[in-house]
């Protein structure tokens, strides 16, 4: 019954947008309550559908939109985590918005633009074909824009936003190039299409990958992938989510940590078929989130801005679930579940962490760390709901984060048996570096003596219940929904056409001898394929339960991130906490140290990108362009109306204003007409 | 009867008359006086082949042309009382705000 309302989850905050923009400078608080009851009611209703269809139903509704277009909505494993996770989420952060905003000229408009990318967020996530997900991609990039420069007067702010938009419109750009190609790939198989079958819907592309060439499918995954790294914030189109930061804390927590910059590696892992099925396509994905993941936590070490670390984490943690995603070239369609698990994860405790970091910069009013300090003593709910954060982030053993990146970095290490260990290493070193900032932050926030003036109060209990909430959550997900969270993913893709062992030799994850002989022999084969022959023909075959399938790591292998997290935190207190401190960062490094500036300027990237990139390079293309356009563009048109001028200067002087003038026109006219049509009588006739 | 060529001839001085009055005159309503008699010396040439060639069209068509002398006479007056207003002149002359 609730699915046949599926629809509503996304209509109900369209509503509640259009009320909030039209209306809701005449409702208290900017009608913040119907943007909240429209996505409570979106949760109520993805919950409802969940109850249905758990655990093997499917939700798939389709109307035709135009020639060979479908709108349709459609409902898996993988878009039911996210919807609930989404609506959750979002609802939470929706009501602690009602307490932030409050008293802002804006609210209105604040909560008209929340609600428009709630739908949009939502919208994408049940999409059942890549162009309404595409459509449905921009206008959560709209949303984003506005939400970033909300303050719109702040310069600051403005520029942030238009940074934000154009970074990710080259991703957008990418990912457009890639449902054409990929339209054009299937339009071109002339498929027997099904009454109510459309080219681009996701069960038809799942079902034809394996006869799109090869090199085809990696341009596609390429495209795809451009996408998601625009959308997602990875390397190199992650300068502009710390820049986002502009916006309000909500909006850092609503859309560039938990729901938006997910987008991405959402849609990695709806096209995970394709991806698996192109050649090397994987394999970028792992590394390019491996370097992000390690590149973003550097920065994030020296970060002095609360909402900058916790961005440049977002980008760290983002990284690690795009590497988790590459990681399936070696362990099969597994990595989908170990990825976004960890995107469940992380959007708890990173929405979680800003709302908290929202509640002090509140109370405080400045976003700068060096400033605060003992913060804890005045507000001591956000304080301990942020270490739960923290230590989740952190992946403190048995808080939601140590589950989920545990795993992803255990699939790495199956994943640098087969291929190579560079994102495995990349990924430990950027989780310690993730225990020692994150604690870097907690620590210097709320331990130790205030540094500067600020006031000191605890935020309203409007803001403290969703951090609470949430603190539940990120406290106890890992541990509760692991295991059934896994089985439950990895029967995702069961519901479609998908063969993963064909696929698999197509992208060579999987060696075609192995393929051809047969199950038998795969059981046999040692080495390097049995992970994820074993893995990909276990799912093609619906077998779930994946914990006697692993292959056993090294014990030293799965202990170690506990270790990590521990070390990390530790040697963050050494620095940091009052009580333990043993070091001064200054002193270790001291002021001049060149990795310590290249940290604090962010690799240079800002005088890289900024001062010579743009400066120099574009400014010198945008000089010639400038003079092609106008001597040779703009030349030859201002010549041609010049002279149309200067024609019409000469021939309106016929005008003189003089009745009589015109007559004697008009009479000579017909004088000579008369004489012509005489003329032309005796030399025809 | 008169013969075909005194229609004629009146017709033709009836137009010149009319179209030297246009050449040299200046004042507006002398202009429209013009006019008339240049579209009435056409009329008077319709109704005279017309009684000549036993064939009523040309008077039906003189007919026509007379009604739409009337509605042109009106809007002519009326523009010309509009330009009154403006400039408190009908001197044509002096009426140039269109020219180059």
């Amino acid at each position: 019954m609730y699915q046949d309302y599926a629809y509503l989850i996304v209509a109900l905050p369209v509503l509640a947008f259009l009320l909030c923009i039209f209306i809701g400078w005449r409702l208290p608080r900017g009608g913040g309550i119907l943007t909240v009851l429209a996505t409570f009611a979106g949760l109520i209703l993805s919950l409802g559908i969940f109850m249905e269809i758990y655990p093997d139903g499917i939700v798939h509704q389709s109307m035709p939109w135009f020639a060979n277009f479908n709108i349709g909505i459609l409902i898996d494993p993988l878009a039911l985590v996210m919807l609930l996770m989404v609506t959750f989420v979002v609802t939470l952060i929706h009501t602690y918005a009602l307490g932030y905003m409050k008293g802002d000229p804006g609210a209105a408009r604040y909560f008209a633009e929340a609600a428009l990318f709630t739908a949009a967020m939502l919208g994408l996530i049940y999409a059942d074909n890549l162009l309404q997900l595409f459509i449905f991609w921009e206008l959560v990039g709209l949303c984003s824009y506005l939400l970033i420069g909300f303050w719109y007067r702040k310069p600051s702010a403005a520029a942030a936003a238009k940074k934000a938009f154009l970074t990710t419109r080259i991703g957008d750009l990418c990912f457009l190039a890639a449902i054409i190609l990929l339209y054009n790939n299937l339009a071109s198989l002339n498929l027997n299409l099904g009454p109510n079958e459309y080219l681009l819907q996701f069960p038809v592309i799942y079902a034809n990958i394996a006869q799109i060439p090869p090199a085809q499918l990696t341009l596609i995954a390429l495209g795809l992938l451009g996408g998601a790294i625009g959308k997602s914030g990875q390397f190199p189109l992650h300068v502009w989510l710390p820049d986002a930061m502009e916006g309000p804390t909500t909006v850092s927590a609503m859309i560039h940590a938990a729901t938006m910059v997910t987008a991405g590696v959402y849609l990695v892992a709806r096209m995970f078929p394709l991806f698996y099925a192109a050649p090397h396509a994987l394999q970028i994905v792992a590394i390019i989130g491996a370097f992000t993941a390690i590149f973003a936590a550097t920065m994030g070490l020296t970060a002095f801005d609360i909402k900058r670390v916790l961005a440049f984490s977002t980008v760290s943690q983002l990284g690690f679930m795009m590497a988790g995603l590459g990681a399936g070239a070696a362990v099969g369609v597994m990595a989908v579940g170990v990825a976004i698990f960890h995107l469940i994860g992380h959007s708890f405790f990173k929405a979680l962490l800003f709302l908290c970091s929202g509640s002090v910069i509140h109370a405080v009013n400045t976003n700068d760390m060096r400033e605060m300090g003992g913060i804890g003593k005045y507000m001591k709910w956000t304080m301990y709901t942020m270490l739960i954060g923290s230590l989740s982030l952190a992946g403190f053993p048995f808080f939601t984060g140590f589950f989920s990146k545990d795993e992803i970095i255990v699939i790495e290490y199956e994943y640098g048996m087969v291929i190579n260990f560079l994102p495995y290493i990349f990924l430990i070193l950027a989780a310690t570096l993730t225990a020692i900032y994150t604690f870097r932050m907690w620590f210097s926030v709320f331990t130790g003596k205030p540094r500067s003036d600020y006031n000191k109060h605890e935020s309203p209990w409007i803001m403290l219940a969703p951090l609470v909430i949430l603190s539940v959550f990120a406290l106890a997900f890992g541990f509760v929904a692991q295991g059934s969270f896994y089985s439950y993913l990895d029967s995702n893709f069961e519901h479609y056409d998908v063969n993963f062992k064909e696929l698999g030799v197509i992208g060579g994850h999987v060696s075609s001898e192995i393929h051809l002989a047969g199950e038998q022999i795969a059981a046999e084969a040692e080495g390097h394929e049995k992970p994820a022959e074993e893995h990909s023909s276990e799912t093609a075959h619906g077998e779930s339960g994946e914990a006697e399938h692993m292959p056993a790591e090294p014990w030293y292998i799965q202990i170690l991130p506990i270790f990590i997290a521990l070390g990390g935190i530790l040697l963050a207190g050494l620095f940091y906490w009052d009580r333990i401190k043993k070091f001064d960062a200054d002193q270790v490094t001291g002021e001049k140290d060149p990795i310590r500036i290249m940290l604090l300027k962010g690799y240079y990237q800002h005088e890289i990108l900024t001062a010579w990139f743009a400066e120099h390079f574009v400014y010198g293309v945008s000089l010639l362009s400038n003079v092609i356009d106008i001597k040779l563009v703009d030349g030859w048109l201002n010549w041609l109306s010049a002279w149309v001028l200067g024609f019409g200067g000469h021939v309106r002087k016929v005008q003189t204003g003089v009745v009589q003038n015109y007559i004697t026109a008009i009479a000579l006219g017909v004088v000579v007409l008369v004489v012509a049509i005489e003329v032309i009588k005796v030399v025809i006739l | 009867m008169i013969p075909l060529e005194l229609n004629i001839l009146l017709a033709s001085v009836m137009f010149t008359i009319g179209l030297y009055g246009l050449f040299t005159q200046r004042n507006g309503i002398k202009l429209m006086m013009c006019i008339e008699l240049l579209l009435n010396s056409a009329n008077i040439n319709l109704v005279a082949f017309s009684a000549y060639q036993p064939n009523v069209n040309g008077q039906v068509f003189a007919l026509f042309s007379i009604a739409l002398a009337a509605a042109e006479a009106a809007v002519g007056f009326a523009i010309l009382i509009a330009l009154y207003r403006l400039y408190g002149t009908i001197d044509l002359d002096n009426i140039n705000a269109m020219r180059w």
